[in-house]
């Protein structure tokens, strides 16, 4: 049987006795896997990165790493001794050293192992060059968490940790930086746990996404099945791409609304004709037709640059979004009515 | 990883509880039985010492609170002429030890004294003694206590005024509120925790007042302790009179305490915080400024240096005949190997507090750090009680030679009593200097493979040099200044300028004391000044 690189098996993490994410079962199941934890802000995802590199501990369950176990209830493997980095959320520079001898020391830890990035490169690639001479109070936060990720990418980890790796970092440089950091963990093989707030950069950057809410991980897939087959209206809800609304199963590929009329699809979990459920719309379910019957009035409009996002009211007083792309012949202003294209077909549909 | 039995949380501890021995020694007197001359004292002089305390205490805390806060609210607030002179120019105080300045007080005053000479010299003969006023006795303590330690209300104050913001001072002034009440109602009351902390420091400094005290022949508790062991020889009298006076500061400590955990509340300088903008003081003002704050420069450190400088160049045999560089040796040894010590263990014992997050750790780190509220004097007859109990107890249970000769009189004993007096010092510098650390520093460097001494060695001890350096100097001053551990446990024929100074005053020989005190306020003021941006900093 093949084993798993890393497996969390029933651990409990508590950032305090209130604050707990019980039960967690988790399995990165190749080198190189990327994992990104997704929760509200205060959940316990900090609590997790802590827990795994060895700086709290963990009372139940255990986690073993390249079949060893790291901790259990008698195990406490020293954070030094499990070869796992971690770059935090806040600025964790050594003050005293400029950026490049800071980034250096993730380098030494490295110096006996495998071949890896070499410093000057790792510089380049997270445009370190402007600022390596500088001392981390000389340079902005977002700086500082690109030279705090080039330590850890450095170190060459069995396991990398990162902390809501570029919540400072500037949006023009963001998505490079994304682009950047996902090119050298695939390259370098580094197994690597993201925690972060934004679902775009965990679905971007993790091969398998987590989602946290209510002390507990609540899905565990890839960042498709998570996006389109949320498990649980609290998934539906904390992704906040979508709106339920109220419709009834009227045949083996059909449903009936009230505010949209007929819709027809695949079901991915089947109820019995007749049932009452709550149907996940989200906005790329619905296009846009001048010529439809279905009119509905518009109450926002938000310009994306490659697209529209309206927000329709129904004859419910739900409010659902669509997307309209940017060079559409013209545009909707607010009150005036917007039309549906029917009949409306959903690839998958999604009830709870 | 908390709360593990390992090599930092045993150190840690041990150097936490032999800091706490003396406390422990003087409240443990209150269990045994009181002697015939507790009885006696109660009756006659125990009120007279607790009353000359508390007149000491109160008109020392009212001249330093006068003093501190309107020359650090002047130079904090406003620009007239030498005003950046003034703002390190006032700490030199902090060079003068309060019995120097009473040496220098008598000597000022006394009849046919300074005072007299000059009116001589300008008038001609006369008989001005009968007209010269006389500062001894409890006012002239009160006075020279307070001109030697105004500089801790000073620096502290100074420090809060200096980073209270500029939106601070523009709130009074969009309330329409004049100079006056945005004195009293908002910058007074922003910086009280910091006067509180100068406060509580001077008061717990005052009441361990020995050498000017003494001098004056104020009986005060401190003085009290000293004559029940030397001329009573009972040191179970002095432990208890030792255990009030304790009872008396432990409860200014708590106070002291309590007000800087508020100072953190205080202190909204995050965000918002906008750098003030001096005021430019013109006409009667601007010279009433200035006066303020020489008058306070002139009689705390022009007046005694230049005192005793007088009376080293006009009986320069009192120099020659004595041997500085025996003293400077002696004063520098006792620094070096204190320092040294002090410095190392309070580095492992704040490091180890670090590491564990032990609860008893730091609650024994609290009670260790008070050793610098102990007077000096107390903490000397403690340790000699407790070196006395266990060479009757455990030496000669074990039947061993006698351990007496080896801590009372020597250096080594000399050097452990430093230790424990001066031990909140490095141990509070230090700790200063890692609370700047955050904490994701040492998890990040264990997380690059750093072991905890590694992290120990190559993070926090080049990153801390500055806060070593600070506290060495510190040290340096406050043993250089140091007399009363120095006076009783001393080596025999071992003196310190401290020394020195004292025992030539106390056989009323002032002007031989004059080049000692000379020398002691010289090196203490060479190393103030080397630290000033520090301590005006900090």
């Amino acid at each position: 049987m093949k084993k798993n690189f890393l497996e969390i098996n029933n651990v409990t993490f508590s950032a305090s006795s209130q604050n707990k994410i019980n039960n967690v079962s988790l399995t990165i199941e190749n080198q190189g896997d990327i994992v990104c934890l997704l929760g509200p802000s205060g959940i316990g995802k900090t609590t997790i990165l802590r827990t795994i590199a060895g700086l709290e501990k963990n009372n139940s369950g255990t986690i073993t790493l390249k079949d060893r176990i790291l901790s259990s209830k008698e195990i406490q493997v020293e954070p030094e001794d499990r070869n796992i980095a971690m770059a935090f959320q806040d600025n964790s520079l050594f003050p005293h050293y400029s950026v490049f001898d800071n980034i250096k020391f993730g380098a030494e830890r490295n110096k006996n192992k495998k071949k890896g990035l070499e410093i000057n490169d790792i510089i380049k690639l997270l445009h370190i060059e402007n600022i390596k001479d500088k001392y981390p109070h000389q340079i902005s936060s977002g700086e500082a968490q690109r030279a705090s990720l080039a330590r850890s990418l450095l170190s060459n980890p069995d396991l990398l940790l990162l902390d809501e790796p570029l919540s400072n970092v500037d949006q023009n440089f963001k998505e490079e930086i994304q682009v950047r950091l996902k090119q050298i963990l695939t390259e370098q093989k580094i197994t690597t746990i993201i925690v972060t707030h934004d679902s775009y950069e965990a679905f971007y950057l993790g091969n398998k996404c987590g989602i946290i809410l209510d002390g507990h991980l609540k899905q565990y897939d890839d960042p498709y099945n998570i996006y389109h087959f949320p498990n649980s209206i609290e998934v539906v809800n904390f992704l906040n791409r979508g709106t339920l609304i109220e419709a009834k199963v009227t045949g083996e590929n059909s449903l009936e609304s009230n505010d949209l009329g007929k819709i027809t699809g695949d079901f991915i979990k089947h109820y019995p004709k007749g049932s009452n459920v709550k149907l996940l719309l989200q906005p790329e379910d619905l296009e846009h037709d001048d010529a439809s019957d279905l009119k509905l009035k518009v109450v926002d409009r938000k310009f994306r640059g490659t697209n529209f996002i309206y927000t329709l009211k129904t004859s419910s007083d739900k409010l659902i979004s669509v997307f309209v792309h940017s060079h559409h012949i013209h545009q909707h202003e607010i009150e005036e009515k917007f039309g549906i294209k029917r009949p409306i077909h959903i690839d998958h549909i999604v009830c709870f | 990883m908390g709360n593990k039995i390992n090599f930092w949380f045993i150190s840690s501890l041990l150097i936490s509880a032999l800091v706490a021995i003396p406390i422990i020694t003087v409240l443990g007197s209150f269990f045994e039985p009181i002697s015939d001359y507790y009885n006696i004292l109660k009756k006659t002089f125990l009120i007279d010492y607790l009353t000359n305390s508390l007149f000491l205490l109160i008109g020392v805390l009212f001249i330093t609170f006068v003093i501190g806060v309107g020359c650090a609210y002047l130079v904090s607030f406003y620009i007239f002429p030498a005003v950046n002179f003034f703002k390190w120019a006032l700490i030199l105080s902090f060079a003068v030890p309060a019995y120097i300045y009473a040496y220098s007080l008598t000597a000022f005053f006394e009849n046919y004294g300074t005072v007299f000479a000059i009116l001589n010299n300008l008038f001609g003969e006369g008989n001005y003694n009968a007209y010269i006023p006389k500062f001894d006795g409890l006012l002239g303590a009160i006075i020279a206590i307070s001109f030697s330690l105004f500089g801790y209300v000073y620096v502290l104050t100074r420090a809060s005024f200096h980073y209270q913001s500029q939106n601070l001072v523009e709130l009074g002034k969009n309330l329409g509120f004049s100079k006056k009440r945005s004195f009293f109602n908002i910058i007074l009351p922003s910086a009280r925790p910091a006067i509180v902390a100068g406060l509580s420091l001077v008061a717990m400094e005052t009441l361990s007042d020995f050498g000017s005290v003494s001098y004056f022949g104020v009986s005060t508790l401190t003085t009290g302790i000293y004559s029940a062991w030397i001329s009573f020889d009972d040191l179970t009298l002095a432990n208890r009179l030792s255990s009030y006076l304790l009872i008396f500061i432990i409860g200014l400590f708590i106070l002291e305490n309590l007000s800087r955990k508020k100072a953190q509340f205080h202190t909204s300088s995050k965000g918002g915080h906008r750098t003030k903008t001096l005021i430019k003081l013109n006409g009667y003002k601007s010279f009433l400024a200035f006066i303020f704050c020489f008058t306070i420069f002139l009689i705390s450190f022009l007046f005694p240096v230049t005192q005793m400088l007088y009376w080293t160049i006009i009986f320069p045999q009192h120099l020659e005949n004595l041997d500085v560089f025996k003293l400077f040796l002696n004063t520098i040894n006792l620094v070096i190997i204190s320092s040294f010590f002090l410095i190392i263990l309070a580095f492992i014992s704040n490091y180890g507090n670090r590491v564990s997050k032990s609860k008893l750790l730091q609650i024994l780190n609290t009670i260790s750090i008070s050793g610098y509220a102990i007077p000096g004097i107390i903490l000397a007859v403690a340790f000699i009680t407790f070196i006395s109990w266990m060479d009757s107890n455990i030496i000669n249970y074990f039947e061993m030679g006698s351990i007496k000769s080896f801590f009372i009189g020597s250096t080594l004993g000399l050097v452990l009593v430093y230790f424990i007096r001066f031990y909140s010092l490095a141990n509070n510098g230090i700790k200063s200097g890692y609370a700047k650390i955050n904490y994701s520093i040492d998890e990040g460097a264990y997380l690059l493979g750093y072991s905890k001494f590694k992290t120990f060695k190559n993070i926090h001890v080049p990153y801390l040099k500055n806060s070593i350096f600070l506290v060495s100097i510190l040290l340096t001053i406050e043993i250089i200044k140091e007399l009363p551990i120095t006076l009783i446990l001393r080596p025999f024929n071992f003196e310190t300028f401290a020394t020195k100074a004292y025992l030539f005053a106390s056989q009323d020989l002032l002007e031989a004391a004059a080049a000692p005190s000379l020398i002691l306020i010289i090196i203490a003021s060479f190393f103030i000044l080397i630290t000033s941006r520090y301590i005006l900093k900090e």
